[in-house]
């Protein structure tokens, strides 16, 4: 063990960077984090914005995809169309993602840099990977392997398909598995292809079943000691994620591949109208409004002012407005058409109707005074990047706050605390081996 | 029938017992996520029963509160008791209950409140409970009283402006399946279990406010990032990823008429070479062995021409050759399953995926099972109640 230069623990307020004892229900808790992509970092963030010390295990060779996406202050560019050469601090979505981690560089195919990792996973006791199944089967680190590392070790493995079955192997990110596990031909218009998602959805909903599996495991082994490993299935979680549609051909046999399925932005049950998505003013636009009981609909009506067609007798029952809920539809929309969505919003929720602006994050991040009145975003400053806004977590907790302590590591930017402090390599070996291209 | 079964070893949350006060996709499924794992879950109805039971769609023939699907769907492993606020006796009754309760699930406050009980006070009387509270805007803020749906929850928090068609006469559509609720629900879930923990080491319980608002605001991918760093707004874009700029299509019909999802990359050179492979062995890759196109450049030049003959290359074979050949060439593509299609998923029968879920009369059902599993201890899920099919240990239930 080589003495340190500090103590990585003490207040330092000229380096709000240095690795610092964390606060919240995680404190203390340490993970070797291998996971990447969204659906891996997303789920581990949860555990480093609560406390726990998040150690992401990167390879400078073949680095995080988030870290090449091109999402840049000041340039417009889509996902696919990376920079050849990109800068690895500057991604957005790698801070986005990574916040409140610390970040080490290792090559595994060095035997010096699987020997430190080895190490760390001795140190952490909880390891987390969401690489394609058969990796950490090359590098040797099954639940078994790493049992005889530490007994009471928690491994977490999160994949497409999870690790058993036919298919383990398929390649597979967010729209895949949302494809897969019905997800998406279950939006849409009927008649039309589906639309299904304009995200990675899955990546952030199995995330957080990724997460909730790492809680349980870590509540388990404070409960009773014991270790665990949990294998989560991104698509077992999206067919989770279906309800009563699913439920509606699984009990009665009925067809999901059928005329009038997937219903676009109406429902079936409960019979209800109007309930769409409607323009607003300016371009592309629109206000959400949803009507489930006659006395919604007669509030509707007055915040219209009670316009002749409203008066119409078909449109005085649920049933009725179903029938024609064409025809309702565009005399909505002439009403909504001229007025901003959020006036509309607020007019409508007033008295009761249940409405909402469709809102790009533009207006979540400048106009909606909800968010801005619980802090749902955050602001953390980065070396490279600069100030930059963040989507906190979206619950406010009496006993157990956040703690965003800092932006997204630089690549290898902890290697020194990690590698030194944590697992009491000294500086001259770390040199050597920083020089030598393992760490 | 009811509770889960721990089948192996000791579940985490098996010795809690969680009162839920739930009616929404948002509470109920958090209480489910517990129930499944073995908490004991005591949900607490109306006289009539939850809103949910009285949603479609129902078991053919049976237009009652014990064979809604929206309730199973939301509902398994838990305990029915009807408590009427009106009643004394069932004030009692509920008091009782969370005097011994270590979780309450709760979307209404009001709701509580008229059993006479305020959160406040509870809290007070009971400073090791964790309460988490699921609204639709959280329980403070200018917003607080506003309502929800699911549309509206989609569109408020941001999701829905990304997800529709490319053709922008067409408003944005809503994803089906409650997924704004069900964001509030994955939240509200890691939530208790981070209070749970917390609870362990401090002794404390907390009031945890999730806002289903606030879960779709932070979970939109793409958009905000898009936001916070160049100041682009995204565009929504038929079943793929909306952006910036319009990108190609990637939702391709097969001869069957059913879809697949497949996101060329052009840059992938791997990729290419697996696709250009695999469309060389059937005859149809034409004039794309050109030594041209091993170009990026060039690719993304002739992307047009490329398009098109994917998109001929796809509709001449059916969606389950597609998939699986293609995933055989390592290639991510993925089928847009139907429902009917998921039972019959070779991959979902091996791993057991589907419960056999009893229903009131006995007869058993298809259900989905759970996405984690752990070495360390393994649960059944059970039924979800008939109305009133359960007692609080203090009282009756009055179905």
């Amino acid at each position: 063990m080589t003495q340190t230069t500090h103590d990585p623990i003490a207040p330092d307020a000229g380096d709000s960077r240095r690795p610092r004892l964390r606060t919240g229900p995680l404190s203390g808790v340490k993970v070797a984090d291998f996971c990447w992509m969204g659906v891996g970092a997303v789920a581990t963030r949860l555990l480093a914005d609560f406390g726990a010390e998040v150690i992401k295990i990167e390879n400078r060779k073949r680095l995080d995809t988030p870290r090449r996406l091109p999402i840049y202050k000041g340039e417009v560019r889509s996902y696919g169309d990376e920079d050849p050469n990109p800068d690895p601090d500057k991604g957005g979505l790698f801070n986005n993602y990574s916040r409140n981690k610390l970040g080490i560089t290792v090559d595994m195919a060095d035997p010096r840099g699987r020997e430190l990792v080895l190490d760390l996973i001795e140190h952490c006791g909880i390891v987390t990977e969401n690489f394609a199944p058969g990796v950490m089967e090359r590098w040797g680190l099954t639940y078994p392997e790493l049992r005889k590392i530490r007994d009471d070790v928690i491994f977490a493995r999160m994949s497409g398909y999870g690790h058993t079955g036919p298919q383990a192997h398929y390649r597979s990110y967010g729209p895949v598995v949302q494809a897969v596990s019905g997800l998406s031909f279950n939006s849409g218009l009927p008649g039309r292809e589906p639309s299904g998602w304009g995200l990675s959805y899955m990546d952030n909903q199995a995330a957080y079943y990724n997460s909730a599996g790492l809680l349980l495991a870590i509540y388990h082994r404070m409960l009773t000691g014991e270790g665990t490993e949990v294998d989560v299935s991104a698509v077992e979680a999206g067919v989770g994620l279906l309800g009563a549609d699913l439920l509606d051909t699984l009990v009665n046999d009925r067809p999901s591949r059928r005329e009038d399925f997937p219903r676009g932005n109406r429902l079936e049950h409960p019979e209800c109208a109007p309930h769409g998505v409607y323009p607003a003013r300016g371009e592309d636009e629109w206000v959400a409004i949803a009507v489930f009981t006659d006395e919604e609909w007669k509030a509707l009506c007055a915040v219209m002012d009670h316009p002749a067609w409203a008066q119409d007798p078909r449109f005085a029952t649920a049933a009725g407005r179903v029938a024609h809920h064409d025809e309702l539809d565009g005399h909505v929309a002439s009403w909504t058409a001229d007025r901003d969505k959020h006036q509309t919003m607020h007019d409508l929720q007033a008295i009761g109707v249940i409405a909402g602006a469709v809102q790009n994050s533009r207006d979540l991040s400048e106009v909606d005074a909800q968010i801005a009145a619980r802090g749902t975003f955050f602001e953390l400053d980065h070396p490279v990047i600069g100030a930059a806004q963040f989507e906190g977590f979206p619950a406010q907790m009496s006993e157990s706050s956040p703690d965003n302590w800092r932006s997204a590591p630089l690549l290898g930017e902890d290697n020194a605390y990690v590698f030194g402090e944590l697992l009491g390599r000294d500086a001259d070996t770390l040199a050597r081996l920083a020089e030598e291209g393992v760490i | 029938m009811g509770a889960a079964q721990v089948t192996v070893g000791t579940s985490p949350v098996q010795e809690l017992t969680v009162v839920e006060l739930a009616q929404s996709p948002a509470g109920e499924q958090t209480g489910k996520l517990l129930a499944d794992l073995g908490a004991h879950v005591v949900k607490v109805e109306p006289p009539g029963g939850v809103a949910s039971r009285r949603t479609g769609p129902f078991v053919a023939g049976h237009d009652d509160a014990d064979h809604s699907l929206e309730f199973w769907a939301y509902n398994s492993s838990k305990d029915s008791v009807v408590l009427d606020a009106a009643s004394e006796e069932a004030r009692a009754e509920l008091a009782a209950v969370l005097s011994s309760a270590d979780v309450l699930i709760v979307e209404d406050p009001e709701w509580l409140g008229a059993f006479g009980i305020d959160l406040e006070g509870l809290r007070s009387a009971r400073p090791d409970l964790v309460v988490v509270s699921i609204t639709p805007f959280g329980l403070t803020g200018p917003w607080k009283d506003y309502r929800t749906s699911d549309l509206v929850a989609l569109a408020a928090g941001g999701m829905l402006n990304s997800c529709g068609y490319d053709d922008h006469s067409i408003p944005p559509i809503r994803p089906g399946g409650n997924q704004g609720f069900q964001l509030g629900a994955s939240f509200a879930w890691c939530a208790l279990l981070l209070a749970l923990i917390e609870r362990r080491q401090t002794g404390r319980g907390q009031l945890v406010d999730v806002s289903v608002h606030e879960a779709n605001a932070v979970s939109g991918e793409l958009a905000n990032p898009y936001w916070f760093y160049p100041k682009a707004l995204v565009k929504r874009q038929t079943c793929r990823h909306a952006q910036p700029e319009p990108t190609q299509p990637a939702l391709f019909e097969c001869a069957d008429g059913k879809h697949v999802y497949f996101a060329l990359i052009l840059s992938e050179q791997k990729a290419w070479n697996s696709l250009l492979t695999w469309m060389d062995d059937l005859g149809m890759a034409a004039d794309l062995v050109d030594p041209a196109y091993q170009e990026v450049a060039h690719r993304q030049r002739a992307f047009g021409h490329v398009q098109e003959l994917i998109e001929v290359f796809f509709l001449i074979q059916d969606s389950e050759t597609v998939y699986h050949e293609g995933q055989r060439r390592g290639l991510p593509i993925g089928r847009l399953n139907a429902f009917e299609d998921l039972v019959h998923d070779e991959h979902l029968q091996e791993r057991g995926f589907f419960l056999d879920m009893p229903a009131p009369d006995g007869s058993l059902h298809p259900y989905p099972g759970l996405p984690y599993r752990f070495t360390a201890f393994e649960t059944v899920p059970g039924a979800p109640p008939r109305l009133g099919e359960h007692e609080t240990e203090s009282g009756e239930s009055h179905a």
